[in-house]
């Protein structure tokens, strides 16, 4: 790759050189990445004593004893219902408020409208943890602390700056005609808004649907804050608890990481595409 | 007539921005003002009764809080590290993915994949790696080099705390940066091969400076998550030896949370990051625009 084809003897073979030299790091970088995730679900197969006896070998016999162990002990089904119900309720409401609001005020001139969006867009910066504390006290007095519940409410709260933000930038590129077109017919603002706008505004919705669902399926720190009782905790606070629990026995410990990662790889392999794309646009527009 | 037509605009707006103000004033804009007056008091979180007491929690957690301080240089440390190595590897993956015919669309599923999970259980994972994993081979395949306490010995559980760090986060920003790769437009690239322009050449004379916009958005995510790290060494090492690997989210949590429960103290410390955090993005993005003009 880095040898000028000009100044090789054989042009073919000095290109051929450099190309097999990017698909030799490509491979070894590909082995690294998939490294621990292969020795993960590898292990969770074995046995503890055959985990130990070798590490890298193929299990003798594949066994899913752990599996059915971390199952249990995670209360899995539970955990991800658990987990289903904030994303849900997390993800309706920042997408349905967010278009909302961000249509509106992409579409209204003037000074409150331009000073709520600063509001909005200006707390981008403040990160997490420095309202943590306080968001703790304020969810303990509103009672929205220890419920599956109230931590979608909290995600909605965190979540809506972005998405309006990319809402308002997507709007600009609604034609405004089509609003004028559906008053003149007769059509309320309520109505213009979901029937005609909302169905046009897909593609970034696609994108805030993705990027936000990662973030609250694989957030850890602000559920260890607000999940008080366990039969309230999303996969990745049953996984870590049951870290603790077993101490040390690692194909039980595996079995359960590999259970808390399938969900997420079943998403990725069916929605691959999407999720790229709308990784790419948030990040560019954001 | 004007103004009624005015109103009416203004009431609409608001009608449409309510709910979603709603959630954001109470679970974003008042725990950040609320953060910001109880770092002037001396609150512990429990106890009703509270003193102002002006900037002293700040000039404690300045001048008087070795933990504090130390978390704090982990911290920079670890920033200054992804900054650099992150979009170094970022950048390099997206080039190399690029330049591959077929098989393209593997490698970068691949790269991302670490991404789709949680640092928390990437993070268990390789510790999995870090424990069993390099003792095994240590012992059975020679590679001494894996011979030593990764987690337990704080200069090597900062570069474990990097590695998986970088494994997590590095194929996010493959994706942002093979974006502003397809950017480029053809005829530039085809022009430098005209001009006899090699590899490296083209990408230092036309890829890097077209994809400058991207370098600033990668430079501004990597700040912003690794001053904010927390779940990967909380898989790793906990903070732990001691307080060796503590980064300040961890300090901050466990002032606030675990130990003493001083919730103003705390409030002081999330402060400093936040100030932190803000004015080196602010003085990165606006040497970076500079440039970019330049550019």
């Amino acid at each position: 790759m880095n040898r000028p084809a000009s100044e090789s003897a054989h042009p073919k073979l000095g290109f051929r050189v450099g190309y097999a030299l990017v698909i030799a790091v490509l491979i070894v970088a590909a082995i690294f990445t998939l490294f621990p995730i292969y020795m993960g679900v590898l292990n969770s197969l074995k046995t503890e004593g055959e985990m130990l006896n070798d590490i890298l070998a193929f299990p003798s016999r594949l066994q899913f004893g752990n599996f059915a162990d971390a199952f249990e002990k995670t209360d899995y089904m539970r955990s991800l219902r658990n987990t289903l119900t904030i994303a849900v309720v997390g993800l309706t409401g920042i997408i349905l408020f967010a278009s909302m609001a961000g249509y509106k005020m992409s579409r209204t001139p003037g000074k409150l409208s331009g000073f709520l969006f600063a509001t909005f867009v200006l707390s981008m910066l403040i990160p997490f943890h420095s309202i943590m504390i306080t968001l703790v006290k304020i969810s303990k007095a509103l009672a929205v602390q220890g419920s599956t519940f109230g931590l979608g409410f909290i995600y909605i709260g965190l979540g809506v700056s972005m998405a309006i933000f990319l809402y308002h930038g997507f709007v600009k590129s609604v034609p405004r005609e089509l609003d004028e077109a559906a008053v003149v017919d007769g059509c309320g603002e309520v109505r213009l808004f979901f029937v005609v706008i909302f169905p046009l505004l897909l593609p970034v919705t696609a994108t805030i649907a993705i990027l936000n669902l990662l973030w609250m399926w694989n957030d850890f720190l602000l559920p260890l804050l607000m999940l008080t009782d366990s039969n309230d905790y999303t996969l990745l606070l049953s996984t870590n608890m049951l870290f603790g629990e077993y101490n040390n026995d690692w194909a039980a410990i595996l079995a359960s990481l590999v259970l808390a990662m399938l969900p997420v790889i079943a998403l990725y392999i069916l929605l691959q595409k999407y999720i790229l794309n709308g990784i790419a646009d948030g990040a560019v527009k954001s | 007539m004007r103004i009624t037509k005015k109103r009416k605009q203004s009431i609409a707006l608001l009608a449409f921005v309510f709910p979603a103000l709603a959630f954001y004033a109470v679970f974003m804009l008042a725990p950040a003002f609320g953060g910001a007056a109880y770092s002037l008091t001396d609150w512990n979180g429990l106890n009703p009764a509270y003193e102002w007491v002006g900037f002293a929690n700040y000039a404690e957690a300045l001048s008087d809080d070795p933990s504090f301080a130390h978390s704090l240089w982990f911290t920079v440390k670890f920033v200054v590290f992804m900054v650099v190595l992150q979009n170094a590897i970022a950048i390099l993956l997206a080039v190399l993915v690029e330049s591959v015919g077929r098989g393209k669309a593997w490698f970068r599923t691949i790269f991302f994949m670490p991404n789709m999970l949680s640092m928390i259980i990437g993070g268990f994972m390789w510790l999995f790696i870090f424990t069993k994993v390099s003792s095994y081979l240590v012992e059975h395949a020679g590679l001494s080099f894996l011979d030593r306490s990764w987690i337990g010995d704080p200069d090597f559980s900062f570069y474990a705390i990097l590695i998986v760090s970088l494994w997590g986060g590095a194929g996010y920003l493959m994706v942002i940066y093979i974006a502003a790769i397809q950017g480029v437009p053809k005829q530039l690239k085809e022009a430098a091969a005209i001009d006899g322009a090699n590899a490296w050449l083209t990408f230092r004379n036309i890829t890097l400076p077209m994809i400058y916009p991207a370098i600033t958005i990668g430079i501004f995510l990597t700040l912003n998550s690794s001053f904010k790290a927390f779940d990967a060494v909380y898989a790793l090492t906990g903070g732990g030896p001691g307080r060796a690997t503590q980064v300040v989210a961890m300090n901050i949590y466990e002032e606030a949370f675990s130990f003493n429960s001083r919730y103003g103290y705390a409030s002081a410390k999330a402060m400093i990051l936040f100030l932190i955090i803000f004015l080196i993005t602010m003085v990165q993005l606006r040497i970076m625009k500079i440039r970019e003009v330049e550019a």
